[in-house]
C-alpha cells in the first residue's frame, strides 16, 4: 500500500512545490504552460500543506483527552443525579434493619373506647352500645441473632428485669446456638417493647405483630367465635365477617346488647344449676327490625381461650342446635287455623286419645281435661289430641306451606357460619301422622332462632322478620310497627287474637309462673322427651322450653328459653315439664332485662285497662249464628282407614303440658 | 522507600527520577480504595455464596500485592522490552483465548475462561493490552521500514488483519463487551496516527452498524439493550438495587459498612462495586474516584502531547483509553447511563484476570512515558545497541533517514 499521507520528518511539500514554479515563471510562457500554472496557482490556494504526522498526533491526543474528559464529567453528572439530586429509595426492605420499628405507645387510652389503633389489621367489634366485644392489640415477638450477641448470660440478666418469667437455661442455650435466628420471648406488649428496646442490646429484634381480645370473656362466646394464630376468623362473626374485619377497619357494630347478655346468661346459669340441667339457651329478639339483643347458649366458655373450650361449649345451642320445639309449635297450629279460617277462638276440640297404628296421642293421665275444649283452652291447657285435630282440620297441604312461608323448613337466616338446617320430613313423607305430630311440635326438630323468629311473627302484626346480629341504625325507643320489615304472614287481625291466647296462657293456663307483673308477657310453653342413643324417647328426660312476648298489648321482644334435661326440685314437685322449669326461667329474666330495655311496669290503673284489652275468655262465647265445631260437629277426623281399632296401643312420646 | 538523591545514579533512582509520580500516585490509590472497598463488599456475596466471609478479601490481598508488584516490575522495562512483552504475551494470550472455544469452562452462555488451580484467567483481558501495544508498534513501523518503490511497510493493513483475527474470536466466544473495547481502542490508535477525518466517520459509521448487527444477532446483547431503553420492561432488579444503593447513599454516603443494599446487590464485589462505594462513601467518592481515572488518563495524555517517538504516542495512548474506557464503562453501567455490561472497575473491583491486566497495563504505561533524556547536549551519545529502535529511527540525528527528503 502506498502510503500517501507523509510521515513524521518528510520535508514539507510546499518547500517541493515553490522551487519548481518560480523555476517556470522565468520561462516563456506557452498557453499550456499558463494553463498548468494557473492550475498550481489553485492547487496553492487551496491545497492547504499537511500537516506534520507529529503535530497532527499532538492534536489528536488532545481531542482523545477531551473525549475522555466528556464521558466521565457525564459519568460524575449521572452519580450526582443518582445520589443527591434524584435518588431512587431503597425499598423498606432492603434497609429494615437500618431503620429499626420505635414501638408507639397509647398516651391517649384509644384503645379502650374502641377506635381504631394504627398498624391493627383486624377490626374492632364492638355490642350495640360500642363496648368493644372483641378487638385488637399489638404484641411484640422478641427474637435475637445469636451470631451478634455477645454475652448470653449478660443479656438473660438484662432481659429479666422486663420479662420475669424467663427460663435461664433456656434462654441460655437458645442464645449460644449458632443460628441466626431464635425467639426469646412472645406476646409483649408495646411497653414491654420499648423497655427491652431501652436495654440497647445488640442482636436483639422485634417482630410485630397483634393478638385478638375478648374483654367480656365468657359473654356472647359463642357468637364471637374466635380466630386462629394467623388472626383469621374461624368460628361465629369472626368468621362470617373475616372478609370485613380485615378490609375495613371502622369497627363492626352487633345488635347484641353486652349488659342484657350478660344479665340472661347470668339468669340462664342460675337456672341451669338450680335444675342441674346439662344445657340451656335464651334468645332475645326485637320483634320489628329482628336484631338479637341476647343469644346464649349454656354450658360457654372464655372466648379469650378458644383453642382449649370443649366441643360441647362452643356448640351454639340457639343456632345449631336442633330440637323437637315441642308444644311451643302448638302456637303455629293456632297461627294457621285463625288465618286459614279453619278454625275460630270458639271452637271447641275432642282431647280424647287418638290411636295412630300402635301409637296414641294423649295427654298426661294427670291433666284431667274436658273431652272437648275450645282453642282458646287448648291453648293455655296444652291439649296433644286437641292441637291434632286442628292440625288435620288444616290439611297437610296448607300446613307444609305454611311452616315453609314461616321458614321452618330451610336454614334460618343469620349472620353465624354455624346456622343449622332443620331436620324435617320431606313433602312425600308428610302424611296424617306428620300432620298430627307437628301439630303438638314432634317429628320436627328447630333450632330455637326458628322458633323466636316464628313467635315475632305472631307478635309483631304478621311479619317474617329477618334475624340478625348487625344494629340497625336506629334509635332504639322510636320503633314501631310500621318499621317491621319483611313479608307479611299472617293478618293484623290473628295477630291480635294470638297475642291474647300467649296472654292467656300466663295469666290462666299453665304457663303462670312466666307471669313478670307489670310486663303483660305472653308465651307458651313447649316439653319434648328426649331422643335416646337407640332412638326412642326417654322417659322423665325432657327439652323444656318457653317461648314468649313482651309486652304483649305492643308487642317490642321475643324471648325464648330453653333447658336441655333439667333435673326437678322440691320447688317443681319433681316435675320436670316447661310450665315448672322454663317458664318461671323465662320470668326472671324479663324482670331482669325489661328495664336494661327501656321497658317500665305502668300504673295500676293503665296496667288494669291494658289487661282488659287483652283479656279473652278461657271458653270464649260462641257468635250469633255461628256454626262452631264441637261435639256433633267434629272437626280434624282422621280417616278411618289410618286410625288403627286395635287396642295394644302405646301412648305416643309426648306429653302435653 | 526513600527518594533516592539527585545524584544517585542506580538503575533504582533512575526509575524513580524518570517515572510518572502523578501516576504512580493515582495507582496506588486505586489500590488502596479496592482493599477497603473489598473489605465492604464481598462479605455479603461471600456469605451468598456459601464461601468463608474472608475469602475474598484474603485473595483480593493477594492479588492487589501482586498487581502493584507487577505493576512496578512493568514500569522498569525499557521500550524494547514492552515490545517483546507485547509480541510474546499477545501471541500466548491469542492462543488462549483460542483455547477457550476449545476448552474453555462455560459461565452464563459465554466460554471466556480457563481454569487454573487458583484461579480461572480470561485471555481476553491480557489481549487488550498486548494488542493495544502491538499495534501500536506495526503503526510507527510504517514509517521506518520501506520495502521498494517508495511502498512503506503496510502497516496499516497488518494490524488491521491481527485486529479481524482477534474479532472473529471474541464474536465467537462471544464476548461483545471485550470486543467493542479493543475496537475503540483501535480506532483511537488509528485516530492518532493520523487517519483522515473521513476515514475516521467511515470507521464510526461502521462501529455502529457493527452494533447494530450485533444487536440483532446476540440474544442478551439486545435483551440489555432493551431493558436500558424501556426502563419499565423486563428485570431491572440488578440496576434497580443498583441505583437504590446510590440513593441510599445520598452525598456523604451511610458510612463504612453501614450500606445495607449492598448486601442484596448482585456481583456487589465484582461489576458493582461503584454502588458499594456510592452507598457507603456517598457521592464525594464516587467523584473521587472519578476524578482519579480522569486525572490518570489526562495526565498520561499530556505527558504524551510531550514525546516524539510515534511508537510510544500510539502505544501508550492505545492502553491508556483501553485502561480509561474500562472504568468508564463499569462506572457507567452500574449508575444506568449505559446498558449495563459486565466489566470491571480497574483496581478496585475484585477478579485476579482483571487485577494482573490492568496492572501490567499501567505498568507499560509508566514504563512507556518515562522520561528519556534524549542524546544531545547534556546527555552522552549513546552506544547504538542501547537506544531504542524506535528512538533511532526517528531521531533527528538517525542514519535510517526517510529516503524520500
Amino acid at each position: 500500500m502506498p502510503d500517501k499521507a507523509p510521515f513524521p520528518h518528510s520535508p514539507e511539500p510546499s518547500a517541493r512545490l515553490s522551487p519548481s514554479s518560480s523555476r517556470q515563471a522565468s520561462k516563456k510562457q506557452t498557453p499550456s504552460l499558463r494553463k498548468a500554472r494557473l492550475w498550481e496557482a489553485l492547487r496553492q490556494r487551496f491545497h492547504r500543506p499537511p500537516t506534520p504526522w507529529l503535530e497532527r498526533s499532538h492534536q489528536r491526543l488532545v481531542y482523545v483527552g477531551m473525549g475522555f474528559l466528556f464521558i466521565y464529567g457525564a459519568v460524575a453528572f449521572k452519580a450526582l443525579f443518582a445520589t443527591v439530586l434524584a435518588p431512587m429509595a431503597p425499598l423498606p426492605g432492603q434497609i429494615a434493619s437500618q431503620l429499626p420499628e420505635i414501638p408507639k405507645p397509647d398516651p391517649h387510652a384509644l384503645i379502650g373506647s374502641g377506635f381504631e389503633l394504627p398498624n391493627i389489621k383486624r377490626a374492632t367489634i364492638t355490642d350495640r352500645n360500642g363496648q368493644p366485644l372483641a378487638l385488637s392489640l399489638p404484641i411484640v415477638q422478641v427474637y435475637a441473632n445469636p451470631m451478634e450477641i455477645i454475652s448470653p448470660e449478660d443479656v438473660y440478666t438484662k432481659l429479666r428485669q422486663v420479662v420475669p418469667n424467663l427460663d435461664h437455661q433456656d434462654i441460655v442455650r437458645r442464645l449460644s446456638q449458632k443460628k441466626q435466628f431464635v425467639y426469646i420471648a412472645r406476646n409483649l406488649s408495646p411497653t414491654q417493647e420499648l423497655a427491652i428496646n431501652n436495654l440497647g442490646i445488640p442482636g436483639i429484634y422485634f417482630e410485630t405483630g397483634e393478638r385478638r381480645h375478648y374483654p367480656l370473656g365468657r359473654i356472647a362466646a359463642q357468637i364471637m367465635g374466635g380466630v386462629d394464630i394467623d388472626n383469621r376468623g374461624i368460628a361465629g362473626v369472626e368468621r362470617y365477617f373475616n372478609q370485613r374485619l380485615t378490609s375495613d377497619h371502622t369497627p363492626l357494630r352487633l345488635s347484641i346488647d353486652a349488659r342484657v347478655q350478660a344479665a340472661v346468661r347470668d339468669e340462664l346459669d342460675a337456672a341451669k344449676q338450680m335444675f342441674r340441667a346439662i344445657g340451656a339457651c335464651a334468645i332475645l329478639m326485637d320483634v320489628h327490625t329482628g336484631e338479637i339483643l341476647a343469644m346464649v347458649s349454656l354450658p360457654d366458655y372464655d372466648a379469650n381461650d378458644f383453642g382449649h373450650a370443649p366441643a360441647d361449649a362452643r356448640f351454639n345451642r340457639a343456632v345449631t342446635g336442633m330440637y323437637e320445639p315441642g308444644s311451643t309449635f302448638k302456637l303455629q297450629t293456632a297461627a294457621m287455623a285463625l288465618e286459614l279460617g279453619v278454625a275460630h277462638p270458639w271452637d271447641s276440640f275432642s282431647t280424647a286419645p287418638i290411636h295412630v297404628g300402635r301409637f296414641k296421642i294423649s295427654d298426661l293421665k294427670s291433666d284431667h281435661f274436658a273431652p272437648w275444649l275450645p282453642l282458646t283452652s287448648v291453648m293455655a291447657f296444652s291439649s296433644n289430641p286437641a292441637s291434632a285435630h286442628i292440625a288435620l282440620a288444616v290439611g297437610a297441604e296448607r300446613q307444609h306451606t305454611w311452616l315453609k312461608n314461616m321458614g321452618f323448613l330451610n336454614r334460618v337466616p343469620i349472620e353465624l357460619p354455624e346456622a343449622g338446617r332443620p331436620i324435617v320430613p320431606s313433602r312425600k313423607n308428610w302424611g296424617y301422622t306428620t300432620v298430627m305430630t307437628v301439630g303438638f311440635g314432634h317429628g320436627v326438630a328447630e333450632p330455637p332462632l326458628a322458633i323466636v323468629r316464628g313467635t315475632a311473627a305472631t307478635g309483631n302484626g304478621g311479619f317474617l322478620i329477618t334475624p340478625t346480629l348487625l344494629a340497625r341504625n336506629h334509635d332504639n325507643d322510636d320503633v314501631v310497627m310500621s318499621d317491621t320489615i319483611g313479608p307479611r304472614v299472617l293478618s293484623e287481625k290473628t295477630s291480635n287474637t294470638l297475642r291474647r291466647i300467649l296472654r292467656l296462657v300466663v295469666t290462666k293456663g299453665i304457663g303462670k309462673r312466666a307471669e313478670s307483673p307489670g310486663y303483660f308477657v305472653g308465651g307458651k310453653t313447649g316439653t319434648a322427651e328426649k331422643i335416646s342413643a337407640h332412638g326412642t324417647y326417654l322417659k322423665n328426660v325432657n327439652i323444656t322450653a318457653f317461648t314468649g312476648l313482651f309486652p304483649v298489648n305492643a308487642p317490642r321482644y321475643a324471648l325464648y328459653v330453653m333447658l336441655d334435661a333439667p333435673k326437678p326440685t322440691a320447688e317443681t314437685h319433681g316435675w320436670t315439664t316447661a310450665g315448672w322449669i322454663a317458664a318461671p326461667t323465662f320470668s326472671k329474666i324479663v324482670t331482669r332485662t325489661a328495664p336494661m330495655l327501656g321497658l317500665f311496669p305502668p300504673d295500676p290503673a293503665r296496667a288494669a285497662q291494658i289487661e282488659e284489652q287483652l283479656a279473652i275468655p278461657l271458653i270464649p262465647p260462641i257468635p250469633r249464628g255461628a256454626h262452631a265445631f264441637g261435639p256433633g260437629h267434629e272437626a280434624g277426623i282422621l280417616p278411618a282407614s289410618v286410625a288403627n281399632p286395635r287396642h295394644h296401643t302405646k301412648k305416643h312420646p309426648s306429653h302435653a303440658d | 522507600m526513600a527518594i533516592p538523591s539527585r545524584t544517585d545514579s542506580t538503575a533504582r533512582a533512575q526509575w524513580w527520577r524518570s517515572i510518572d509520580h502523578v501516576s504512580l500516585t493515582g495507582i496506588g490509590i486505586l489500590i488502596g480504595l479496592g482493599y477497603i472497598l473489598m473489605l465492604a463488599a464481598s462479605p455479603a456475596v461471600a456469605h451468598r455464596i456459601g464461601a468463608s466471609r474472608n475469602m475474598f478479601i484474603f485473595k483480593q490481598v493477594a492479588f492487589l500485592s501482586i498487581a502493584a508488584a507487577v505493576v512496578l516490575i512493568t514500569s522498569r522495562l525499557s521500550v524494547r522490552s514492552i515490545k517483546r512483552l507485547a509480541v510474546f504475551g499477545g501471541v500466548i494470550a491469542l492462543g488462549a483465548t483460542f483455547m477457550t472455544l476449545v476448552h474453555g469452562m462455560e459461565i452464563k452462555g459465554a466460554r471466556r475462561w480457563i481454569a487454573l488451580p487458583l484461579m480461572s484467567v480470561q485471555p481476553s483481558e491480557f489481549l487488550k493490552p498486548f494488542f493495544a501495544v502491538f499495534a501500536a508498534w506495526l503503526l510507527s513501523l510504517r514509517g521506518t521500514i520501506l520495502i521498494k518503490n517508495k511502498w512503506r511497510f503496510p502497516g496499516r493493513a497488518v494490524a488491521c488483519l491481527v485486529y479481524l483475527v482477534i474479532a472473529a474470536l471474541l464474536q465467537a466466544q462471544p464476548d461483545i463487551g471485550m470486543l467493542s473495547v479493543i475496537t475503540m481502542v483501535f480506532v483511537t490508535q488509528l485516530f492518532v496516527d493520523g487517519l483522515p477525518m473521513a476515514f475516521f466517520g467511515a470507521l464510526v459509521l461502521a462501529m455502529l452498524s457493527a452494533f447494530g448487527v450485533a444487536y440483532l444477532t446476540f440474544n442478551h446483547v439486545r435483551s440489555r439493550v432493551q431493558r436500558f431503553l424501556h426502563p419499565d420492561v423486563g428485570d431491572h432488579y440488578q440496576i434497580d438495587t443498583s441505583l437504590r444503593a446510590f440513593g441510599n447513599g445520598g452525598l456523604l454516603g451511610r458510612g463504612p459498612g453501614e450500606g445495607r443494599v449492598k448486601d442484596l446487590l448482585p456481583d456487589a464485589h465484582a461489576d458493582f462495586v461503584f454502588a458499594v462505594a456510592g452507598e457507603e462513601y456517598g457521592f464525594l467518592m464516587c467523584c473521587f474516584i472519578i476524578a482519579l481515572f480522569a486525572m490518570l488518563v489526562l495526565c498520561t495524555l499530556r505527558r504524551l502531547i510531550h514525546e516524539k517517538d510515534p511508537f510510544i504516542i500510539l502505544a501508550s495512548s492505545g492502553l491508556i483509553t483501553g485502561f480509561g474506557l474500562q472504568a468508564f464503562i463499569n462506572m457507567g453501567s452500574t449508575l444506568h447511563l449505559i446498558p449495563t455490561k459486565g466489566m470491571t472497575l480497574p483496581f478496585i473491583s475484585y477478579g485476579g484476570s482483571s487485577a494482573f491486566s490492568v496492572a501490567l497495563t499501567m505498568g507499560m504505561v509508566l514504563a512507556l512515558t518515562r522520561h528519556r533524556v534524549e542524546p544531545g547536549l547534556f546527555a552522552p551519545q549513546p552506544k547504538e545497541s542501547e537506544v531504542p529502535m524506535s528512538n533511532r529511527l526517528f531521531s533527528p540525528t538517525s542514519p535510517h533517514k526517510d529516503p524520500s527528503a
